[in-house]
């Protein structure tokens, strides 16, 4: 009996011990933290204004980062001891392991993004922020793991290609969705997350990386074009934020969008796409289950309470439920 | 050295085709391999022109998954595996009894005392370990010996799939998969049997809330708990002939209880622990297939019994003797057992329950089975009642159940105590070998530990919330 | 001895539902005692396809079954004896493809590539036979000692699905054995087989994947020409292009460290 007790305590002392180590040790990275996150931060600022041919000045970071000046001064005259920036005339620039530096990090936030895509429930709103967090914690090592754990990606889930551990990365491609012409079909590429309210509104209305573009035209100032043959329009701000393409293994379709979930009992329909917005393992199991594009499926059974619905696809019977039905797009036959 | 750059040239020359071809690699290649697969199977299979394939099935999925006709069939079903599982264990579990308890133990005893064995080592071993095996065996083995041939034999003929096909709606509102009703269900016979079968579904996040919540499927080694408390704090409450109606009833109410538990617990559990945990969704209906009934009958009984005979030696044997120790060590003249007794007394009564409960559920960590023996002999023997019972430190069970009930009048039992045990013999940590199970299954401390505490907590508020509304009331 | 002619002598008749199926005279059930063993088998298949079935037939064993997809999930090991040659036999878990990122996938994408089994039997549903050859297509990139056991042929008939399986065999490239698990009808032909290509007496032919996407066959030859360069034995170059398109660490590693190289045929 006592020893019962006994074991409960320890258990319980166990916990409490953990627990308060953890606290201890949290209080100390936060400390030392705050200063590397900025850095970092910086570095990946500094990049991105490169990228875009940007001079670079303290106030620009400051501004940008919404960071006391003199701070961010700081900050850069450390980097600079560690040969990571040099400062010309007060324009600051990227040394060679800088900019290692700065990709590092660009990778793990795009990584992380994908990760959360991939194998979280997490809103895709939320993506961006947790890992504008993640990003400063991660080592090298775990980052390649969670690498290795979904499938060594190469674009996060914004349409953004993901730089390779050894620190290499591709132009983007592209045009930007308001310059597309009359009746032009292609495909959104990327979908910019920040600023994070334009991203918002652009989710909102329910476009998505991946998703079928024909476009209309710009009327006052309005983008108006057709989304898997869906009626939509964006704001000239919002429409600059998306950029279009016809990736390389792309297949356009011309014709009607009609939803899976749309058919009832005993009808049939041939499979046109699956919607990206469909993800992971969730996606692989559907198309492992023969649900790939070109496939005839037959709505056979529906559930007492019409969700789940089972359809007949190559000889088998599979339940799917409406929220994923509503995601296959088929042409009705 | 060359080599070496070469094999990095592969790696980078692959990397930059990736962004290349862009992401939709995997659907071109699904849609590929699938266009092949059905050319050739165009070629090779015949399909015969009198009827179409699997019209048996179709008919038959249209009924048992129909709107009318659905659930009264499951429901029916159901009732029929319990009913079979209760009516046909009694006989059985009362013979496997008075042999390996009746007849054997003392048997035993005398062959151990003849060969001048000490005195105390022979009731550590006989009374203590080797009697609480023999309960958990009788107890436990006949339910479990029916319940899982039956379940096994709706299994390979194809019905549970549709059992999670017409209650999916339900459980995805709280967040679940259909197939969790099949694991529940399976829990009503053992909750470690019941954590294993999760592995059926194959999404982590609805996996991980089936095994938390499967404690909640009110297992076979509670049912007895449940029955006699009923009877004798329900069931006395009403006049004779509907006794055992009521107490029935009552019975019913825990388990669906718990079943309701479960719901909330998933939902609230979706909501807060598993919030980004990712979840998908596929259930395949396959054909029906006629079953194999002996060997379903033989593969399912040996599998079983095996088990449960491993679980009551490794578990109940060290559960036995404690239970034996505890009772008999003394320090100043009182027994381990009744020291705790009394300082948990004060506590367990804000929970409307008492010291010898809260120990019984502590010993009885191993085997849910052992829980009522061992309250009726802390009680015993706490009071030191002479004319019940054994001896201290051994397990016995009443024959009547006036017998029991003047026990637990004794023992200073009320109609709070009996309803509060009853609750909290459905909603407190699981057994031992479930908390096993649980670990191996999920690789996971944190999740073991959310399972094995997050019942009980559950259970001491909700006796104390009884608690509070019973002394309202009264 | 040709394969026409192997899969003549193999042919079930519809009228062997009645021959005496207890007799099969060579094979040893070994159980889980198999410590010294001459070949390895490996059991794949979609789950729910009568794996487990086979298996435990073979063994003496009884791994659960269940008509239940997704039964079998870690991986279970047995023995039996054939003439007179010693076999290890993993019941691989069911999967449905072997391209994913699940761990059951790669359980079994990793046995087969880098446990190298000396023969693979892919247990297929003759009555869902196209969502069965996704699998199997994807084995056969990996490697040529496959058979095909195409079981449940009671279902097929009774529901008059026809399969020709002479036909699938030749466009396949490899023997096709139709069984009945449950009652043991075709496993005789199925251990001969097994012990045939073990042993070296029959040789394989399996089709390759045609893609009509030419980015894609572009890519896969540009990495194959490199991976030509450097492990030039590799019997399944265009399998191991792919996985580096889909990003797949365990290869990815293999190549850096050299340990494709002992990949052979
Ligand atoms: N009618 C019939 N049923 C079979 C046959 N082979 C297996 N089964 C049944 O199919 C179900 C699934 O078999 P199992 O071996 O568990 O499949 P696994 O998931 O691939 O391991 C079980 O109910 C078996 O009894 C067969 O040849 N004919
Ligand atoms: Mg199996």
């Amino acid at each position: 009996m006592s020893l019962f007790i006994y074991l409960v305590l320890i258990f319980i002392a166990s916990i409490l011990f953990l627990k308060r180590k953890q606290i201890v040790f949290l209080f100390k990275k936060i400390k030392n933290e705050d200063d590397k996150i900025l850095q970092e931060d910086i570095l990946k600022n500094i990049y991105q204004l490169q990228k875009q041919n940007t001079i670079c000045k303290t106030e620009t970071i400051s501004t940008r980062l919404n960071e006391d000046k003199v701070k961010v001064q700081n900050s850069i005259n450390k980097l600079q001891k560690l040969n990571f920036v040099n400062t010309v005339d007060e324009e600051i620039h990227l040394t060679e392991s800088g900019k290692t530096y700065a990709l590092k990090i660009i990778r793990f936030h795009r990584l992380y993004e994908k990760f959360l895509a991939d194998k979280t429930n997490l809103n895709e709103k939320t993506w961006h922020k947790v890992a504008d967090e993640i990003e400063h914690k991660l080592n090298q090592e775990d980052a390649e793991k969670i690498a290795a754990q979904i499938g060594n990606p190469v674009y996060d889930p914004h349409g953004d290609p993901i730089p390779s551990s050894s620190g290499e990365l591709p132009e983007k491609i592209g045009i930007s969705l308001s310059e597309m012409k009359h009746n032009e079909i292609s495909v959104v590429l990327h979908i910019e997350d920040e600023p994070h309210n334009i991203y918002e509104n652009i989710v909102n209305k329910g476009i998505y990386k991946g998703i079928q573009i024909r476009f209309l035209g710009i009327f006052n100032n309005e983008v108006s074009f057709y989304a898997n043959e869906k009626l939509c329009s964006l704001s000239l701000d919002e429409a600059n934020n998306i950029q279009v393409g016809i990736p390389k293994l792309e297949k356009i379709h011309l014709g009607e969008f009609k939803k899976l979930s749309s058919l009832s009992v005993g009808e049939k329909g041939k499979i046109i796409g699956i919607a990206k917005s469909l993800r992971g393992q969730q996606r692989r199991r559907i198309m492992d289950l023969g649900i790939v594009p070109g496939t005839i499926i037959e709505a056979e059974l529906e559930s007492i309470s019409g969700d789940p619905v089972a359809y007949r696809v190559r000889g088998t019977t599979i339940a799917l439920r409406k929220n994923q039905a509503e995601k296959i797009y088929i042409e009705k036959i | 050295m060359d080599s070496k750059s070469n094999r990095e040239k592969i790696i980078s020359e692959a990397n930059r085709l990736r962004w290349e071809l862009g992401e939709n690699l995997y659907d071109t290649l699904m849609e590929t391999i699938y266009n092949n697969a059905s050319e050739i199977a165009n070629k090779a299979v015949t399909y015969s022109d009198k009827k179409s394939p699997f019209s048996f099935d179709r008919t038959l999925d249209k009924i048992l998954t129909s709107k009318y006709f659905g659930i009264p069939i499951m429901l029916m079903m159901l009732a029929f595996v319990f009913w079979l599982t209760i009516v046909g264990a009694n006989y059985p579990s009362s013979i496997l009894a008075s042999f390996l308890i009746d007849f054997l133990h003392p048997e035993l005893k005398n062959i151990f005392l003849s060969f001048n064995i000490p005195n105390w080592l022979v009731g550590l071993l006989i009374d203590g370990g080797y009697l609480s095996c023999a309960w958990v065996v009788s107890v436990m083995l006949p339910p479990m010996a029916i319940f899982f041939p039956l379940f096994t034999l709706l299994e390979d003929f194809g019905y549970l799939p549709r059992v999670a096909f017409n209650l999916d709606a339900i459980y995805k509102k709280a967040g679940a998969h259909g197939k969790q009703a099949l694991t529940m269900a399976m829990g009503f016979g053992c909750n470690a049997a019941g954590i294993i079968s999760t592995r059926i579904i194959d999404s982590p996040r609805e996996r991980l809330i089936a095994i938390i919540t499967n404690n909640f499927s009110l297992c076979n080694g509670r049912w007895p708990t449940q029955i006699l408390i009923a009877t004798v704090f329900i069931g006395s409450l009403v006049p004779a002939y509907l006794a055992g109606f009521i107490s029935a009833l009552a019975v019913i109410f825990i388990a669906v209880l718990g079943i309701i538990m479960s719901f909330i617990v998933s939902w609230a559990l979706t909501k807060t622990l598993l919030k980004g945990e990712i979840s998908a969704f596929s259930l395949e209906l396959p054909p029906y297939r006629p079953p194999r009934i002996l060997q379903t009958l033989y593969t399912s009984l040996i599998d079983r019994t095996i088990f449960v005979l491993w679980r009551a030696i490794v578990f109940s044997f060290p559960a036995g003797l404690v239970i034996w120790l505890i009772s008999n060590i003394t320090i100043d003249g009182i027994s381990l057992a009744n020291h705790f007794i009394n300082f948990f007394n004060p506590v367990a009564l804000i929970f409307g329950l008492n010291g010898v409960i809260f120990l019984a559920y502590i010993i009885a960590i191993p085997a849910n089975e052992l829980v009522l023996p061992t309250i009726l002999m802390l009680t015993v023997s706490h009071l030191g009642l002479n004319d019940f019972g054994a001896g201290s430190g051994v397990l016995f069970e009443l024959e009547s159940i006036e017998d029991t009930a003047k026990i637990f009048q004794a023992g200073g039992w009320t109609l709070l105590t009996g309803i509060n045990l009853m609750l909290f013999s459905l909603l407190h940590n699981p057994c031992s070998t479930t908390i096993f199970t649980i670990y191996k299954e999920t690789k996971s401390w944190k999740w073991t530990l959310v399972s094995t505490f997050l019942p009980i907590i559950l259970g001491l508020l909700v006796t104390f919330i009884v608690t509070k509304i019973y002394y309202l009331v009264h | 001895m040709s394969f026409q002619e192997q899969k003549l002598s193999n042919n079930i008749q519809p009228d062997c539902a009645n021959c005496p199926i207890h007799n099969i005279g060579n094979l040893k059930k070994l159980g889980i005692n198999m410590d010294d063993f001459d070949f390895v088998v490996a059991l794949a298949g979609n789950p729910n396809t009568g794996k487990s079935t086979v298996f435990n037939y073979l063994t003496g064993l009884r791994q659960h079954t269940g008509n239940w997809p997704g039964k079998t999930v870690t991986r279970a090991e047995g023995g039996f004896e054939y003439h007179n040659k010693k076999f290890k036999i993993v019941d691989l878990p069911g999967t449905y493809s072997l391209l994913s990122t699940s761990v059951d996938e790669e359980v079994a994408r990793d046995f087969i590539l880098f446990g190298q089994p000396d023969v693979t039997v892919i247990v297929a549903d003759a009555t869902r036979l196209e969502r069965n050859l996704n699998l199997t297509l994807q084995i056969l990139e990996i490697t040529d000692r496959v058979i095909l056991c195409l079981n449940l042929i009671d279902e097929a008939q009774r529901n008059g699905i026809t399969i020709n399986e002479r036909i699938l065999a030749k466009e396949l490239g490899i023997p096709v054995i139709p069984t009945v698990a449950r009652s043991g009808r075709g496993i005789d032909d199925l251990l001969k087989m097994i012990y045939d290509i073990a042993i070296g007496n029959f040789k394989t032919k399996p089709i390759k994947l045609k893609s009509n996407s030419e980015e894609l066959n572009k890519a896969i030859d540009e990495i194959v020409g490199l991976i030509s360069v450097e492990f030039p034995n590799l019997p399944n170059k265009r399998w191991v292009a792919l996985r580096l398109l889909e990003g797949d660490q365990s290869i990815i590693n293999s190549i850096l460290n050299g340990e494709l190289g002992n990949i052979k045929i």
